[in-house]
């Protein structure tokens, strides 16, 4: 079991006392992990939920822009491919609100600060979906640039974030497999099919390269400090294109940024800078479909109220 | 798989009707249901009717893949490549996903439906088929728990819950006698024990089976037998769910997707 070395021994303490925050930092700042039930400063626990609680509900609305093709996938096995890929991402929302509400909010108040556009989800879900294409390119690159950090987030120091991240990291990289698919048959596929994945992947690029973030000062991240998350987000951009963009010219496709190109001298990738004030704009509920996914969202939940309702026995009272 | 038994060409006809009726149920109750994924009412549900979903088109997949093999065609081609008019699904799977309610009764009444066909189809002297429907009956064991554990959450939830279940029950109970519906030569498959039981008998079986159960739900249901075009009759929700699902392929023809 390679889970042993974030699991403490049932009747173990961890290596501080409770209410001492410097030793708790210490600790944890040297690759040390807490436990759900450990003591732990009130920011740090803030932070993590925060962390957690948005990586929720990215899974969460991320299936929206694949659930647009749900009725339309055009084979046997996409259907099936699909609908399975997007039933896993509902699956590791359930599991990520679990870990969250393990931190003291409610799952039905996360929910509700969702919907309330209270709380954030990932840049990319964002945008909306325009052809078949787009579902190639979600579950590949979306998925793979997603996966980079979420590698990053098995060595997290909250052991029960940790451990998540490892059965859901196992399924992504099943989803980049089944995009990659996708991809390569309409890119082995008609002139048109080409142009199809060209115009979805000239349309993605931009939101790809902004979804890890801009550069921080590592320093000042504290998310990294504490070791919430193991890389920061210059690393996890230069992993990605270092993994994707050999890929993606292999197929012969052109990566819509004249300025990219990997600088032998220093060893990194150089680009073109992306439009952090459009990431900005688009994660604080302005993006081209934000408003119209949380809308959606509102309404399928208003319409199965009754059902909760229902089943907690409170009819009477709703 | 079995051997493929010499087969003559009447009975080769009226076999592809049945595996065509069987797969267009799956596919077409797949693809409806699939349209909860992500939008259920709680998320262990989403996930649960997510998968059953999958399981209903892998159903199909393996029905449409017996045809393919027995008639030489593909089986994509015969779920995505038809005109709607093609399609023999029984009517009951003619109507929209509905609310939680209406999909709960439609699956109930499907699940329970499929059983009793099921267990006539494992007695097939057909082997692929007999041995297809072994298989496909342990899943829908599960399928059916669940529908019946949704049944009855709802029935015993409040007015909210019940209202909606019976009043989508009374919608359905005609259109669901269809999965009994004759099929096109079941004389012959009759005859030649590829159908162990004329779909009248099982239509009996089926009813005595669920009328106790529904009926201190809904009050009693009227007197119902299936009809000679209840596979054929189509609907303005269907002709939209087709052409959903043909518009990938209608946009770029003959391409591999």
């Amino acid at each position: 079991m390679n889970d042993a070395d974030t699991i403490q021994p049932l009747n173990a303490r961890p290596p501080y006392a409770p209410g001492d925050a410097e030793a708790f930092y210490a600790h944890v700042g040297t690759g040390g992990k807490v436990e759900a039930d450990d003591w732990m400063p009130d920011d740090y626990r803030a932070a993590v939920l925060k962390f957690v609680e948005m990586h929720a509900n990215s899974e969460l609305m991320g299936v929206l822009p694949e659930r647009d093709w749900i009725m339309r996938a055009p084979t046997l096995r996409r259907k099936l491919a699909l609908t399975s890929k997007i039933q896993d991402e509902v699956g590791h929302a359930q599991l990520l609100y679990r870990v969250a509400e393990d931190l003291g909010k409610p799952r039905a108040q996360m929910l509700q600060d969702l919907l309330d556009g209270k709380t954030k989800f990932h840049n990319v879900f964002h945008y909306p979906t325009r052809s078949w294409a787009d579902v190639g390119i979600i579950a590949w690159l979306v998925d793979a640039a997603a996966i980079v950090s979420q590698q990053a987030l098995r060595d997290s120091s909250y052991a029960p974030y940790a451990r998540t991240m490892k059965k859901i990291c196992w399924e992504e990289s099943v989803h980049i497999m089944h995009g990659r698919d996708v991809v390569l048959t309409l890119m082995n596929g008609t002139e048109k099919q080409r142009a199809m994945v060209q115009e979805a992947l000239d349309r993605w690029w931009g939101p790809l390269m902004q979804m890890h973030g801009p550069p921080t000062d590592p320093a000042r991240d504290k998310d990294l400090h504490w070791g919430i998350k193991a890389k920061n987000n210059e690393q996890l951009r230069q992993e990605f294109l270092s993994i994707y963009v050999p890929r993606l010219l292999e197929l012969g496709l052109t990566i819509p940024d004249p300025a990219l190109r990997y600088d032998e001298s220093i060893g990194r990738w150089e680009y073109t800078e992306p439009d952090w004030a459009e990431l900005k704009s688009v994660v604080t509920g302005h993006g081209p479909a934000s408003q119209s996914r949380l809308e959606f969202r509102r309404v399928n939940f208003a319409d199965t109220q009754w059902v909760r309702d229902a089943l907690l026995g409170n009819a009477a009272a709703a | 798989m079995a051997e493929t038994p010499p087969i003559d060409a009447t009975s080769r006809e009226a076999l592809a009707e049945l595996l065509l009726s069987v797969a267009d149920d799956e596919f077409v109750i797949g693809f409806w249901d699939s349209e909860w994924t992500g939008i259920a009412p709680m998320l262990e549900e989403d996930v649960a009717t997510s998968s059953i979903a999958q399981d209903e088109i892998g159903h199909a997949k393996v029905l449409y893949e017996l045809l393919a093999e027995l008639t030489d065609d593909d089986a994509d081609r015969i779920a995505f490549g038809r005109a709607s008019d093609a399609f023999r699904h029984a009517s009951l799977m003619n109507h929209a996903r509905g609310d939680w309610a209406f999909s709960v009764a439609r699956r109930y009444l499907y699940e329970t439906a499929d059983q009793v066909r099921l267990a006539a189809l494992t007695g097939s002297t057909y082997e692929p088929l007999a041995l297809l429907a072994g298989k496909m009956r342990r899943e829908e064991t599960y399928h059916l728990m669940h529908a019946d554990t949704w049944l009855r959450r709802l029935a015993d939830g409040g007015n909210a819950g019940r209202d909606r279940l019976s009043s989508s029950l009374e919608c359905l109970w005609t259109d669901a006698q269809e999965i009994f519906a004759p099929l096109i030569g079941e004389e012959t498959l009759v005859r030649e024990g590829i159908l162990p039981e004329p779909m009248r008998a099982m239509s009996i079986t089926w009813q005595a089976r669920v009328r106790p159960k529904l009926e201190p739900i809904c009050g009693a249901l009227p007197a119902a037998t299936p009809s000679i075009d209840g596979r054929t009759r189509r609907t303005s929700d269907f002709a939209w769910l087709h052409g959903e699902f043909t518009s990938v392929a209608r946009s770029e023809e003959a391409a591999t997707w």
